[in-house]
């Protein structure tokens, strides 16, 4: 488990610890560039956008859905191995999640804030979106219940509350230790979010329980709000959306892109934090054949795919898969096969497996693969819609690609900020992996 | 006055916390860096009433989840080529969705009730217990129990015995 040697209880929390505490000018520039590309790449479009409407973006008569919904898809979907992944570990018990469910956890938290942006930026009039939820307003009006985007509503409601209670939670005893480890307004503040926890046994009996419950809940969570993303299109007439398929194609795509992004995000903390100690190679190769078999069953999902749409022969599903693998946007579905289902293979190498830059450039192609996967599926099915006076193209304005720049910068300004509020490893679960405190030991 | 013993080795502590226990103390906490099993069983710790609130979180949503989307369906009535006003299948979706929420929100309310925290008074803690060392404290004991409880704690290996005010 550990490459360096096995750390001391004590080491573990002055390394873990260390990294909140102290902070170099190499952070706050970093955090500074982050801040600057989200507010100049996302926010002034953003704000360009509400001026001049939402013709601003590329978006057309047929295709009224455009890259602000393929990017809400694949942030939902990177969202998704986090806590997924960290709840199946912990009801599985498996020892090498202990290192790095906190960061994936957060990452999950992040990409969902980052999607639920999107969604903002997609409506157009942000200032009516609270008329999505089911609260009194000045209209009386209430949502449609029976809509795919109300179940989405539902879904990433509770997805975001939940994901944000596991991770909390699992942290209250980690606060604790930052609370002793710290003074001055700190202090109080961490005494505040620890709620006074001081690790007797009945704590962490009450906490055990209570955290396997939430990971008891949160599994379906996560496998029922990808679905739902992908009902928004399987439930819609519109061929190259209505497909059975969509909703295990969409989960398996999730937890994909979702443990590609904790490759990436495992290697930065590695590197910049220095947790070589902690996140060593057993990780890297766990994380490395999850994702060869993840990739195996994306492959197939892909192939049932093209085979039930020729099978099937209806000629405007065939017209719109003509139009993807051959049509205006086929050299993007193609790096998408390349990226998404043959490089993945190179990591059947354990030489490939066990390098971290190896690692970090496979992790990073799938999710450029993945964000390919969800602009296609929206960008080539709404212009090919039945009829050829219906058929046209969509392409991102330059006010999109920005937003779609600037949602990076989001995201990591909340993950930057996040490790220097919250432990990025978790302290008690990994000294539950050395070895016991005893004399015998 | 409680009595604060703090211990470099687990099995100490666990001596010491079941010894105290065999004598007839009964108001003591056990203080770890980590989640240990065998202190849960010495204060006969078994199944956590967390799993109640739960299971009621889960029923109550349920309950309204589907409450809420019949209820807009016949408050704001919809009529879509002859289906049904109370469609079982999509409301089914808010249910479960529902369900799930208020599981969730239940267990973290039962976790806060059944753990007693929040708990921002002062209590005996020693702050190496969330680093490497376990601690036993003993409370509301009198001038001769307080004795015994120290004699207990040290002849099991306490690397310190202190003494400290009882939780205010």
């Amino acid at each position: 488990m550990f490459d360096h040697g096995q750390p001391s209880y004590a080491e573990v929390n002055e390394d873990i610890l260390s990294t909140m505490l102290e902070t170099g000018p190499k952070y706050w520039m970093l955090l500074g560039t982050t801040i600057t590309v989200a507010g100049i790449c996302f926010f002034m479009p953003w704000f360009y956008q509400l001026v001049v409407g939402v013709g601003a973006a590329g978006m057309n008569r047929n295709a009224v859905w455009g890259s602000y919904l393929s990017n809400f898809i694949f942030w939902i979907g990177l969202s998704h191995s986090g806590t997924l992944l960290s709840a199946v570990l912990h009801v599985t018990n498996s020892p090498w999640r202990k290192a790095i469910y906190r960061s994936a956890e957060a990452m999950t938290l992040f990409s969902l804030m980052t999607a639920a942006m999107f969604v903002m930026v997609h409506v157009g009039r942000v200032w009516f979106v609270h008329w999505s939820f089911p609260i009194p307003n000045q209209m009386g009006l209430w949502p449609n219940f029976r809509s795919p985007l109300m179940f989405d509503v539902m879904a990433i409601t509770t997805y975001l509350t939940a994901s944000s209670i596991f991770i909390y939670m699992g942290s209250v005893p980690d606060f604790a230790a930052v609370r002793d480890a710290s003074t001055g307004l700190r202090r109080r503040l961490y005494s505040i979010f620890s709620f006074g926890w001081r690790g007797t046994a009945r704590e962490w009996h009450t906490l055990g329980w209570a955290y396997t419950f939430f990971a008891v809940f949160v599994i379906p969570l996560a496998v029922s709000v990808h679905s739902i993303v992908s009902w928004d299109f399987a439930l819609s007439a519109v061929p190259g959306f209505h497909h059975t398929i969509f909703a295990p194609y969409f989960v398996c795509g999730a937890i994909y892109s979702g443990t590609a992004g904790i490759v990436t995000v495992m290697y930065c903390l590695r590197k910049f934090l220095h947790f070589e100690r902690y996140i060593g190679q057993v990780h890297l190769d766990s994380l490395g054949k999850l994702l060869i078999t993840l990739s195996l069953i994306w492959s197939y999902i892909n192939i049932l795919e093209l085979f039930s749409t020729w099978y099937g022969g209806t000629s405007f599903e065939l017209e719109a898969l003509s139009f993807r693998l051959t049509g205006f946007y086929a050299p993007l579905y193609w790096e998408m096969i390349l990226f998404c289902a043959f490089v993945p293979l190179l990591m059947l190498f354990k030489k490939i497996r066990w390098s971290w830059n190896k690692m970090l450039v496979i992790s990073i192609l799938i999710n450029i693969g993945m964000l390919t996967e969800r602009f296609i599926i929206v960008a080539t099915s709404q212009p090919r819609k039945f009829l050829p006076d219906a058929f046209g193209y969509y392409v991102p304005s330059w006010i999109e690609i920005s937003i779609t720049i600037g949602s990076f910068a989001i995201f990591s300004t909340l993950f930057l900020i996040f490790i220097k509020w919250v432990p990025s490893i978790s302290l008690y679960e990994v000294k539950e992996t050395l070895k016991p405190l005893r004399r015998d030991a | 006055m409680a009595i604060v013993g703090t211990f470099a080795f687990e099995e100490d502590f666990l001596a010491a916390a079941k010894n105290l226990r065999s004598s007839g103390f009964d108001d003591i906490s056990l203080l770890s860096p980590v989640p240990l099993k065998e202190a849960q069983e010495v204060l006969g710790l078994g199944k956590s009433p967390v799993r109640h609130y739960s299971l009621a979180g889960a029923i109550i949503g349920a309950i309204s989840g589907f409450a809420m989307a019949a209820g807009t369906a016949l408050v704001f009535i919809l009529p879509t080529g002859g289906r049904a006003i109370i469609t079982i299948p999509p409301f089914l979706i808010i249910t479960y969705e529902m369900t799930i929420l208020f599981g969730v929100l239940f267990t973290l309310i039962g976790f806060h009730f059944v753990s007693g925290l929040p708990a921002w008074k002062d209590r005996p803690y020693v702050p190496s217990a969330n680093v490497d060392r376990f601690v036993v404290v003993v409370e509301g004991a009198a001038a001769e129990q307080a004795a015994r409880a120290e004699a207990i704690i040290r002849e099991a290996g306490a690397e310190e015995v202190r003494h400290m005010e009882d939780s205010q």
